[in-house]
């Protein structure tokens, strides 16, 4: 039910007990508890209880243009002059989720949850339970970023375990948030995360009410005043001003006038459809979460990992600076070699690991490079692996649902596009385990080199040595041929690199494919950052399907032309006092409809 | 598949004593053996002497491996009389309550092993047995079964979190053998990795002076060659991802079940043992045969038989003989499906001791060729026997899927009221073990036997198959898929709301996905009754010629199945 709280008393009484810094320009009643959330000229929200007792005030620091409730009362959408939709818990404030949706300014928010008459549902309504719960522990959160100050990590911890609150829509009821903006554009999505439609009232062609004339007009320069959708989901109001033009093949669009018009849409398709939609939305918008954890996992280990190697680079840069001074011809890895093969030890590498590093620097590069490559190596099991399983199982379930070609062919859950999806999600699976297994050889050759260059720097210093941990030559050798000026860790975690693979293992993938393997045997020449991101694009394309069908689906209905605007104050956003309201009538047939009153004050 | 043997390389190193341990290692070893050939009862005896010996010399270390090894045998054989031959030496056994069942004491005996081998930080055999408590897991419902009934049955489940949890644990080992192999590897281990790079690094020098444009030959080696992981390790961590796989095929994520298998032959094919290999090979194949019908999977099939030639050639000959099993049943060829069955229950009581599962499977085979002879009386015979088998030996998981084969016998012969609670029994063991596919393969079966009780049910049925249809859809095969279709249609066809007039293209469509998958599956039977249906269809709406065409389609399918022809199969001459 939407009113708009336009009554003049009640920021007068507040400022008497409590004043504002500003003027309160919205304010809306939570549905379910005493709340009053308001918003005041200079961008804050606040939300008081019914005694002006104040909970928590925000302010987003854009300019907030609307604001509506989710139906349960437990956040609060804000559309801002962006473009941007972001939900708020109501708890404290924190943002959950924000979503750019528009390229204006949104002035206006409907959230509505399906209606309680539910009529004949045994025959629409298929039992479907999300699976997931029950055979994964809880999905993994976004990996933290090391050194980030206390007072953030509190607030990321929070505010995470209210995210993932929000994904889990198992048990709530469909509900949708539509919103208007300026230019005319409505978006629709699903428990307020997950977009499902957007449409421009400007595209819609308004056929004449004469009947002699058969040229259909448009509605041009739009912009949306308010939207409704009925309790039924059926149909959507819609109040907007703008002009209704001719449109004629030969002359030029004949403006009619500027003006207030009412649009009747047809939504029917979020009620006939709504369990579709709903299981749709729950796994598509768990899937989006779970990507997010895995590119923050991704740029939070290349972050580590480049930090660390720097370290590295840096403490072992003066090697090749001595080696030109000693007016040496040859490379870092030839003077290590030959300390190896205990054939002669240049004063290069003398001054350097005596002098220029020493027990100490080989000591914190080793805890240094180790502890980093044990922080990713966790990252990947705790972070990375778990949700791209989770990905892997979700999208096997929306697999499923895509091939229920009668109920979801019409939501545009396209099969082929999800086979692809599901595909890349084993890809993203296999170069996990390569780069686990990469970092893993990896971490192991440097704190073995770092063992040799302890023991040698003890030789050098003629010190005893026997306390040190032994070391395998032959894993130096390796370290020095591939690993001393090359970094695979990093390349793997880079979008542009190519990895080339050897022949063995080509032709294992190639043989793979007649026992069902991926068709597309070139993916192991990708690296891991790069896999990820042709999975997140084929994801876009899976989803974007059903977001254009359903928007595609939503009809031109009626329209009715309320009362003439003067055309200069189109420009202006202005404030016309208005709501829209449906009750349901019950007619003899017993059957629920709804009817839309709209209310308008004219105050100019 | 997965036994506690692979962590046991590193035994010498990490008892940290050299020469004293080596008579309770031959020991444990010698136990192995044993299991491997079947003989769970020497198997314990030998392991029993290697807990004492170990005791005696205080070898901490070989007395946890000891246990899990013994662990392995119980899981394995599940042996009743263990208790009465380990009881007088071991304590965590002695300690037990003697009225615990077998599932219990392998339990706890589990849990023992774990602890033990965290707290003596032995990393391989703490990964193992975070992987024997993930396929207890699976297989085990928390409290016994005994108390079976309709009102204990919701608080008997299995916990698929556990699983995935444990499978994760195993997964840490790859972090944690960092700093220890450094000094296990032997001196050389790498040199023929090393010396089959140098003839083509011949004529350079070993490290090229112009670093800048080293060739890369030698950079992408690293990926796959030089991984200095330990095998063991590798073996474990493979191990895992068999196990996932095996995991999702009963929880019935195809998708996923598929993707573990791949990654397994992707990333660990270097250092699998041989019969591991050849297991996730035999996944893939029976994956395609269910999935893309049996020409790919018969194509596989002769790849892998060449690949695992020598090795284990069991396994490769196991999915032969149940592929052509599966399809001599769809192509109604029940002379050859006979013959094959017959060579699986040779498989199964082989020389090296009784396969348990084979020996279930081989005998659900029978009674399915039996029922496909329409000779129900000897198939429910069997299958009765099966059943009581399966109990005896708490075969929980197998059960269900007995149960579900004598309702499906009972639905065949005609007495649908009679196949209902077995129907239904095979749905709430489903449910316990969290079956998800058999469940709505046990639903659809469901549907059809109230369908089968008239018109009037028809709108249950329907309701019954919407529930399953996700599922089956997303996790089923061809013919699960095609007879969910059929059932739907005929759901529709027989509700007598439904005018084929209005909304003929609701069943058709049905009928048309479900036939173009049962020609790919050869299914003869089911094919015909889709055309049938079609027909039938057709000749309501009036369109004769497209009738005509669909009977032609059922008589060419019913020919099919009277006279089956393998004299000029190219599939069968292929072996």
């Amino acid at each position: 039910m939407e009113t708009d709280e336009t009554d003049h008393v009640l920021p007068f009484q507040l400022q008497f007990d409590k004043p504002v810094a500003s003027q309160v320009k919205i304010a809306e009643w939570n549905p379910e508890k005493d709340l009053l959330a308001m918003v005041t000229e200079d961008s804050k929200i606040l939300l008081h209880r019914f005694n002006w007792q104040r909970l928590w005030t925000i302010s987003p620091g854009r300019n907030i243009t609307s604001l509506c409730w989710r139906p349960d009362g437990k956040a609060i959408a804000v559309g801002l002059e962006d473009g941007t939709i972001s939900l708020h818990d109501v708890e404290n404030g924190k943002l959950l989720r924000s979503l750019k949706s528009h390229t204006v300014a949104v002035v206006c928010l409907n959230w509505e949850e399906e209606g309680q008459l539910i009529r004949d549902d045994s025959k629409t309504s298929s039992s479907y339970e999300d699976r997931t719960s029950r055979f994964f522990p809880p999905a993994p959160r976004v990996p933290r970023m090391p050194g980030v100050v206390s007072g953030d990590t509190s607030f990321m911890e929070d505010s995470e375990d209210s995210y993932g609150e929000l994904s889990n829509s198992s048990y709530q009821r469909f509900n949708i948030l539509c919103s208007g903006d300026k230019d005319g554009s409505i978006c629709f999505s699903i428990f307020g995360i997950f977009p499902i439609g957007k449409i421009n009232i400007n595209r819609f062609s308004v056929p004449t009410p004469f009947m002699d004339k058969q040229t259909p007009r448009q509605i041009s320069n739009s912009s949306i005043y308010k939207v409704s959708l009925s309790k039924d989901l059926c149909r959507l109001i819609v109040m907007c001003s703008g002009e209704l033009n001719e449109n004629t093949e030969s002359r030029e669009s004949q403006m009619v006038g500027q003006g207030m018009h009412s649009l009747v849409l047809d939504t029917s398709i979020f009620s006939k459809r709504k369990s579709e939609l709903h299981q749709l939305a729950q796994q598509a918008s768990n899937i989006e979460d779970l990507t997010e954890v895995i590119r923050a996992s991704l740029s939070v280990m290349c972050k580590q990992w480049s930090d660390a190697m720097r370290t590295f680079l840096e403490k072992f840069d003066s090697l090749s600076t001595l080696i030109i001074d000693h007016a040496l011809d040859s490379s870092p890895q030839e003077e290590f070699l030959s300390l190896l093969g205990g054939a002669r030890t240049s004063s290069a590498v003398h001054q350097f690991l005596v002098n220029s590093l020493g027990e100490v620097g080989v000591k914190r590069v080793l805890k240094v490079i180790c502890g980093t490559a044990k922080e990713l190596q966790r990252i990947v099991l705790d972070h990375l692996q778990p949700a791209a399983e989770i990905i892997g199982f979700r999208m096997g379930e929306l697999r499923g649902l895509s091939r229920w070609r009668a109920r979801y062919h019409g939501i545009g859950l396209d099969e082929m596009l999800i086979n692809n999806a599901t595909e890349k999600c084993g890809m993203i699976l296999v170069q996990i385990e390569r780069f686990m297994r990469v970092l893993s050889t990896v971490e192991q050759q440097f704190s073995n080199f770092f063992n040799w260059l302890l023991k040698c720097i003890k030789l050098l210093m003629q010190e005893p040595s026997d306390q040190l941990l032994p070391y395998n030559s032959e894993l130096v050798v390796i370290f020095l041929k591939f690993l001393y000026d090359q970094d695979p860790v990093k390349q793997l975690l880079e979008v542009d690199h190519d990895i080339e693979v050897d022949l063995e293992t080509m032709q294992r993938v190639k043989e793979l494919v007649q026992f069902g393997g991926f068709s597309d045997c070139e993916y192991l020449q990708r690296t891991l950052a790069k896999e990820f991101q042709q999975m997140e694009d084929s994801f876009k394309e899976a989803f974007l399907m059903p977001f254009t069908t359903v928007s595609r689906k939503m009809l031109y209905e009626d329209l009715l032309a309320l009362f003439p605007l003067p055309s200069s104050s189109a420009s202006v956003s202005m404030a016309i006092p208005m709501s829209i309201s449906s009750y349901e009538v019950h007619f003899h047939q017993c059957m629920g409809n709804f009817l839309h009153l709209c209310s308008i004050e004219p105050s100019n | 598949m997965t036994n506690g043997a692979e962590g046991f390389d590193s035994v010498p190193s990490s008892s940290g004593s050299n020469g004293s341990g080596r008579y309770e290692i031959g020991l444990i070893y010698l136990g192995m053996m044993h299991l491997h050939f079947g003989h769970p009862k020497q198997a314990l005896q030998v392991l029993t002497e290697a807990v004492r010996f170990s005791q005696q010399q205080s070898n901490e270390s070989c007395l946890a491996y000891t246990l899990a090894a013994i662990c392995n045998v119980l899981s394995e054989f599940g042996c009743s009389s263990s208790a009465g031959v380990l009881g007088t030496s071991f304590s965590p056994i002695t300690s037990m309550d003697t009225s615990l069942s077998v599932g219990q004491q392998l339990f706890v005996l589990l849990r023992e092993s774990l602890k033990r081998a965290e707290s003596l930080k032995l990393k391989r055999l703490v990964a193992s047995n975070h992987l024997a408590l993930a396929k207890f897991d699976l297989l085990h419902a928390q409290r016994s079964l005994l108390s079976f009934g309709p009102k204990a049955s919701m608080k008997l489940r299995t916990f698929p979190i556990n699983v995935c949890k444990e499978l994760r644990l195993c997964s840490n080992l790859i972090s944690e053998f960092g700093y220890e192999s450094s000094t296990m590897t032997t001196d050389g281990a790498f040199s023929t990795t090393w010396l089959n790079n140098l003839p083509k690094s011949m004529d350079s020098p070993l490290l090229p002076q112009e670093n800048g444009h080293r060739n890369n030959c030698d950079a992408h080696r690293f990926f796959t060659q030089l991984s200095t992981v330990p095998k063991s390790v590798l073996q474990l961590l493979g191990s895992s991802y068999i196990m996932r796989s095996t995991a999702w095929e009963m929880y019935g994520s195809a998708p996923l079940a598929r993707i573990n298998s791949l990654v397994y032959t992707t990333c660990f094919a270097d250092a699998s043992s041989s019969s591991d290999a050849a297991s996730v090979h035999a996944k893939l194949i029976q994956h395609l045969a269910v999935f893309r019908g049996y020409k790919e999977a018969f194509v596989a099939l002769k790849v892998a038989e060449e690949k695992f030639l020598t090795v284990s050639k069991s396994v490769i000959l196991l999915v032969k003989l149940q592929l052509l099993h599966e399809r001599a049943l769809h192509r109604g060829n029940l002379k050859l499906a006979q013959q094959v069955c017959d060579e699986l229950g040779v498989l199964a009581s082989s020389v090296s001791g009784v396969d348990k599962d084979l020996k279930t499977e081989a005998s659900l085979r029978h009674a399915r060729t039996l029922l496909a002879a329409n000779q129900f009386s000897q198939a429910a015979a069997v299958a009765h026997s099966l059943f009581c088998m399966c109990y005896k030996f708490n075969m929980q998981v197998q059960n269900a899927t007995v149960l579900l084969l004598l309702a499906e016998i009972h639905k065949k012969s005609g007495n649908a009221v009679l196949g209902l609670p077995y129907a239904l029994a095979s749905l709430s063991f489903c449910q316990s073990f969290n079956l998800d596919l058999l469940k709505a393969s046990a639903t659809l079966t469901l549907a059809e036997l109230w369908l089968s009780l008239g018109s009037n049910h028809a709108k249950r049925a329907l309701t019954l198959i919407h529930g399953a249809l996700p599922m089956i859809l997303g996790h089923g095969g061809l013919e699960l898929q095609a007879r969910a279709q059929i059932t739907e249609a005929k759901c529709y066809l027989s509700d007598p709301s439904y005018s084929v007039f209005k909304d003929s293209e609701v069943v058709l469509d049905l009928l048309r996905q479900a036939s173009d998958e049962l020609q790919v599956l050869e299914y003869h039977e089911l094919a015909a009754e889709a055309f049938y249906l079609m027909a039938h269809v057709f000749d309501k709406l009036g369109q004769l010629e497209r009738r005509e065409e669909a009977a032609a389609s059922f008589k060419e399918h019913m020919m099919a199945l009277e006279n089956p022809q393998d004299e000029d199969d190219p599939l069968l001459n292929m072996f």
